[in-house]
């Protein structure tokens, strides 16, 4: 059945403000199970679902309203106290507001299915019915509790007479007839006004097209990329020593200088959002995984409100979502295995955001088992992933990294939650695509921790400019670790691959000028540059002829003809007018992978 | 000379399109003005590895970055210097701005369309049979009218992405 829907504005309306409503919830759910007394969290989500209701009554969504008012209903009576929060109760409410997702994202598809409700219908009745009485009596003075909360949409409670604002002691009975009788009635049309729900819309806020910021943000790019070019002629310029006109002109300079970083700082603001839009999916993932699993686990989140670029919010949601389930099923004990390990019961999960630089670092950490290094390098010799050569050059680190090989799985037996062999592969490509690093730290028996580095925003970078041969490039400082002065007869050679030894560790090269085929300098050097960089787990050291200093750069794209070069991110402008390639580290060393040439050992 | 064009094009009775019309080593072509954003002068170009060879890398018009393309190199013609005649046509390549180093643009040509002959069954010069739209045969010059959209094709559109 199509959507016949004569007003496509109210519909997004709806759908927009649903989706925020419905993510909250699940957070909210979480949280009153582990804090029953906090009326006022109730109140807030018996408030969420009763605007979903309205507004899908409003416009005729009748599956959605039949779900939505059964869980109100339960809300309702969870609110007035005259039920308690189980984890029973919470495990149906729960299922209740995944099928309301379901019915939304229909609707949102643009085709309604005739999806079976009544099921789960089915399991909120019990909780409206049996316990009615006893719960009557439990708690006959338990009215007084709700008043206020519900007042905003008391016009529209028609088809709810218990969330009427009236703190009488409403009967029980009235509230919650007997429930068969009510499943089949469909609910009376909601009365056609434009009240909504207004209570959740802040008036501090002004909802923005993201395509606006998007294009705002590239204007304020062009801006910079013209600021730099100013900078620099003032700079060629002074070199001429002029007098007044160049005094001048140089604080004008520094002043649209400094205006333009604010403007551009205010950009990027307005494009961040907390990590906790992501992070506020987890507790109930959290939980659902510790009840699947037969885990206990407090999930303890710091720094939820450290912000982000929404670009790069959009795409960590999905590898965090892999590193719980990881930790949950690989890492933590069954409480047994902890209580014989001389460890709590619960386990603990961490999961932490905070700012360093211009990065984001996430921390995921648990006091689980941790990693045994040595059995993952058996598996992942066992599986053929690697040969006993390359095993026996290498140490703990490397080892641990080996979970991130296309097809390891350590798991005896595969469950549904993880260890499908896929997921730290999936993980360690996003955080590469998003210009990220991905670091284990594990200690066994105590457990392991992973920490993602990731940029903040994906449109400006910091860069390292560097020089090969005649030509200039690019190169993400996100991935740069450090850079070294060194001579050639440094490298050593082992199978044809050019190596250099750092400290206790033995890095991998590759020399830009050959892999870009750049036509060699005249100029003759004595020592060159290795420019150390990380993609996820991966260190390649590049061999680059001078370092010529860091720069904010705007990402330019090449066009869809150029797209896709393997190991070229992108373009950029730089101060002078010239254009830069922005090299891609991890399309490098993918390339160098692929290749067979066995440029880089993995 | 313009204005005898310009007679002569009134002459007919079909419609009129206009061309701009640029040298290659001793030939003359044409393309369709519509499809001509800007002419510019050369400008300092960034190579961009691993591309075809005719591919002579990357500008920036104005804040955006754009691909160059050699006709030289792209009809195997011999490589020319540049000089102070040399220019870059800017062509809207279906909504992507591309642009093409020429010998020289020399002027804006109205032409009646029933003046575009089909090209010769054989061409003589090393342009692709493709991208060659028409003759233009006048009594004192002959134009090769091209349909430069044709001269990157599909194919080597998602060659490029896919080269190393």
């Amino acid at each position: 059945m199509a959507i016949e829907c004569e007003d496509q504005e109210l519909l997004d309306g709806f759908l927009t403000e649903t989706a925020e409503l419905l993510e909250k919830l699940d957070d909210d759910l979480v949280a009153l199970e582990k804090a029953p007394s906090d009326t006022e969290l109730m109140n807030g989500i018996f408030r969420s679902i009763h605007t979903v209701k309205g507004a899908s009554s409003f416009l005729g969504f009748e599956l959605l309203v039949k779900v939505t008012h059964k869980t109100e209903d339960v809300l309702n009576r969870l609110r007035r106290s005259e039920l308690e929060v189980t984890p029973e109760i919470m495990d149906v409410i729960l299922e209740a507001v995944d099928l309301v997702k379901l019915l939304v994202s229909d609707i949102k598809g643009g085709d309604i299915v005739e999806r079976e409700v009544d099921e789960t219908i089915g399991k909120l009745l019990p909780f409206l019915s049996e316990n009615a009485k006893e719960a009557t009596v439990l708690k006959p003075s338990a009215a007084p509790v709700t008043p206020a909360a519900p007042a905003p949409q008391a016009t529209e409670t028609e088809t709810q007479p218990s969330a009427e604002p009236s703190p009488a002691p409403e009967a029980a009975p009235v509230k919650t007839p007997e429930p068969a009788p009510r499943v089949q009635a469909p609910p009376p049309p909601a009365p056609r006004d434009d009240k909504k729900g207004d209570d959740l819309t802040d008036n501090t806020t002004v909802r923005v097209d993201v395509k606006r910021l998007d294009d705002l943000m590239n204007q304020v790019g062009e801006l910079v990329l013209e600021r730099n070019r100013m900078m620099q002629l003032n700079t060629d310029f002074n070199g001429g020593g002029d007098d007044t006109f160049g005094e001048e002109f140089g604080k004008l300079s520094k002043r649209i200088s400094f205006v333009t970083s604010e403007l551009q700082m205010q950009v990027l603001k307005m494009r961040m959002i907390p990590v906790e839009k992501v992070f506020k999916k987890f507790p109930r993932i959290v939980r659902n995984l510790a009840r699947d699993l037969g885990k206990e686990v407090d999930l303890l989140v710091f720094g939820e409100e450290t912000e982000l670029d929404r670009s790069v919010v959009d795409e960590i949601g999905d590898p965090l979502i892999h590193l719980i389930r990881n930790a949950m099923d690989h890492g933590l004990e069954t409480p047994d295995e902890r209580m014989a390990a001389g460890k709590p019961r619960k386990g603990t999960l961490i999961l932490s955001a905070a700012h360093e630089g211009n990065q984001i670092v996430i921390s995921i950490k648990d006091d689980g088992k941790g990693i045994d290094a040595e059995k993952i390098a058996r598996k992942a010799r066992e599986k053929g992933l690697i040969t006993d050569e390359q095993l026996a050059t290498m140490g703990q680190r490397e080892m641990l990294d080996l979970i991130f090989l296309p097809g390891f799985s350590t798991k005896e037996k595969a469950t549904d939650l993880s260890g499908r062999g896929v997921g730290m592969d999936v993980v360690r490509t996003n955080i590469k695509k998003l210009n990220g690093i991905i670091d284990i730290k594990s200690e066994l028996g105590q457990g392991s921790e992973f920490i993602l580095k990731l940029p903040l925003t994906l449109a400006i970078i910091q860069s390292l400019l560097v020089e090969v041969e005649d030509e200039t490039y690019s190169l993400p400082l996100a991935a740069v670790l450090e850079t070294l002065r060194v001579e050639e007869r440094e490298f050593h050679t082992i199978g044809g691959q050019e190596v250099l030894k750092l400290r206790d560790s033995v890095l991998p090269l590759m020399r830009l000028q050959k892999i870009f085929n750049v036509a060699p300098s005249e100029r003759s050097r004595v020592a060159c540059y290795v420019v150390v960089v990380g993609v996820a787990e991966k260190r390649v050291g590049l061999v680059v002829s001078r370092l010529l200093g860091q720069q904010e750069v705007a990402i330019k794209s090449l066009g869809k003809y150029l797209a896709n070069l393997p190991g070229i991110a992108g373009s950029t402008i730089l101060g002078d007018g010239r254009v830069t390639l922005i090299i891609d580290p991890a399309g490098l060393m993918e390339n160098s992978d692929g290749s067979g040439g066995g440029r880089i050992a993995a | 000379m313009e204005t005898a064009l310009q007679t002569k094009v009134e002459e007919s009775r079909s419609e009129l399109i206009q061309l701009v019309s640029f040298k290659l080593e001793q030939e003359e072509y044409g393309v369709n003005v519509l499809k001509v954003r800007e002419i510019i002068r050369m400008p300092s170009i960034t190579r961009v590895p691993n591309t075809p060879h005719y591919i002579e890398g990357v500008i920036n018009l104005r804040g955006k970055v754009i691909p160059i393309i050699s006709m030289r190199k792209r009809f195997s013609l011999p490589e020319g210097e540049t000089n102070s005649q040399t220019r870059i046509m800017v062509i809207d390549m279906e909504g992507e701005l591309m642009g093409f180093v020429v010998d020289a643009v020399s002027e804006v040509i109205r032409i009646s369309e029933s003046e575009i002959q089909p090209p010769p069954a054989v061409v003589n010069s090393a342009v692709e049979q493709e991208c060659l739209a028409g003759v233009i045969n006048q009594t004192d010059r002959l134009l090769f009218f091209l349909n430069l959209e044709k001269l990157i094709s599909r194919d080597e559109r998602s060659l490029f992405s896919g080269m190393m």
